[in-house]
């Protein structure tokens, strides 16, 4: 009885939990990032350059699920926070990511332009030339 | 007169009906440059002009490559009857004016007119960044809110990071209600222990303006979740020659209790020698932000031993 429940609970969790992963472009110079500097990327704590050019950093609209995803799982903070958050790193004159509409839009940015950053659903990335630089679940 | 206010006007509409929460001002097109910025305005019944803008600032940046721009100007004090500061004369006010550039190893340098990088308020010493209308007796007593000269920033770790200050000039800014100085040396610390925990050391000496040098020394910490929130800061002051605070500080907590109502309580007692006043001031508030950036609040604030307790209502907007 047990080992059936204990089943169930896994496969409800396999069907519900989606990879994303943060991705880079072909000649990103890190092969990986940690989850600290990927919050670090995305919340413009640190400048992130890579000779003379700034890291062009992405996100996705308002209600873009991956972004939900994104948001609670890897960057670990409520919506609440991260707009708290953004008001004072406007005051500070810090910048957020660019805001970008759906995932072929951004794989189009992340093969033209270098340097540049931003996440996807595993699924929608074969056959791109991009770096996976972190994977992560959808919870 | 007519095309600033309809640029305000936009700049405001398009900001509060923003579909994205994070994204502030307007970015000109083909330009790295962005427009924003904020408006507060208070009411206090025990005030001679109840009604007050104390605010009304347009903030600018711009980003390329390894260099940034940031400034701020504002109208302050501007009353129903067109005055502003008690005056007719409407006094534009360089708030901030700063050129960073980025080295290498997270290492960044800073010249101009800037917030100086000591504890936590003055980090965001706005109406609508903070939770509270009025601030605690430390923003204005203790040390001065900007420096004009340079600053060097290195990012220690993940992300704690060392400040260093230095002015040695005049202060290009405004000779408002904050200390004002033409020497200034400031050093902090930032250290972030957990997601949701942090701390800050400051230390600092300055001479006001053809006047006495005074050292400072402060340590503050935050908790901030999503359910509460608590701040404290603690100060010394000493002169070099007569009287200092000998002590200055605030307990602040914040209970988000739903997404858009906040309930404050901030405890505070500071000693000044030159007032003669040593005192504890008790402030109770409360904050509706139907969206993050716009806020109405009000407060009461006892205090032991001036004439001060009063009611203070606001409303901000930062667009």
């Amino acid at each position: 009885m047990l080992r059936t429940l204990l089943l169930i609970l896994l496969l409800g969790r396999l069907l519900i939990s989606e990879e994303i992963i943060v991705i880079g472009d072909k000649n990103f110079p890190k092969e990986t990032l940690t989850i600290q500097e990927i919050r670090a990327v995305f919340l413009d704590k640190k400048r992130f350059f890579i000779g003379e050019k700034k890291v062009l950093v992405m996100n996705y609209k308002f209600h873009h699920p991956l972004r939900n995803c994104f948001e609670k799982n890897i960057l670990k903070k409520s919506q609440r926070s991260l707009e708290r958050y953004w008001a004072k790193a406007y005051y500070q004159g810090k910048q957020p990511p660019k805001i970008i509409k759906s995932i072929p839009m951004l794989l189009g940015y992340i093969e033209n332009v270098h340097p540049s950053i931003g996440y996807s659903d595993v699924n929608a990335t074969f056959g791109k030339e991009i770096k996976i630089l972190y994977k992560g679940e959808c919870l | 007169m007519l095309y600033k206010k309809a640029l305000l006007c936009t700049l405001l509409i398009s900001s509060v009906t923003a579909s994205d929460p994070t994204s502030y001002g307007w970015n000109i097109p083909n330009t790295p440059l962005n427009i924003g910025g904020y408006i507060d305005a208070t009411y206090e019944s025990k005030r001679e002009d109840e009604f007050m803008f104390n605010d009304i600032a347009l903030l600018f940046s711009a980003h390329k490559n390894h260099f940034d721009l940031l400034g701020e100007v504002e109208i302050s004090d501007l009353t129903l009857d067109g005055k502003s500061n008690g005056s007719r004369d409407i006094e534009i006010i360089l708030e901030r004016l700063q050129v960073s550039y980025a080295l290498e190893n997270e290492q960044i340098l800073t010249v101009g007119r800037f917030n100086s990088s000591v504890g936590y308020w003055n980090q965001a010493p706005i109406n609508i960044l903070q939770d509270t209308t009025t601030k605690p007796n430390i923003v204005k007593n203790i040390f001065p809110k900007a420096t004009t000269g340079v600053m060097y920033q290195k990012g220690i770790g993940d992300e704690d990071s060392l400040t260093l200050a230095l002015q040695y000039n005049r202060d290009i800014g405004s000779h408002d209600e904050s200390i004002v100085v033409d020497r200034h040396m400031a050093i902090a610390y930032y250290g972030v222990s957990s997601d949701e925990l942090s701390w800050r050391l400051s230390a600092g000496s300055y001479r006001e303006f053809r006047g006495d040098n005074t050292r400072y020394l402060g340590v503050g910490t935050q908790y901030d979740s999503d359910e509460f929130a608590l701040q404290g800061e603690f100060f010394i002051q000493k002169h070099d020659h007569g009287l200092s605070i000998p002590y200055s500080g605030y307990l602040q907590s914040v209970w988000h209790f739903t997404d858009k109502h906040d309930s404050v309580l901030r405890l505070e007692r500071y000693k000044d020698e030159f007032l003669d006043v040593s005192e504890i001031i008790f402030l109770l508030g409360y904050v509706y932000r139907p969206w993050e950036r716009f806020a109405l609040k009000g407060e009461y604030i006892y205090h032991s031993k001036l004439p001060l307790n009063r009611f203070v209502y606001s409303f901000s907007v930062m667009f």
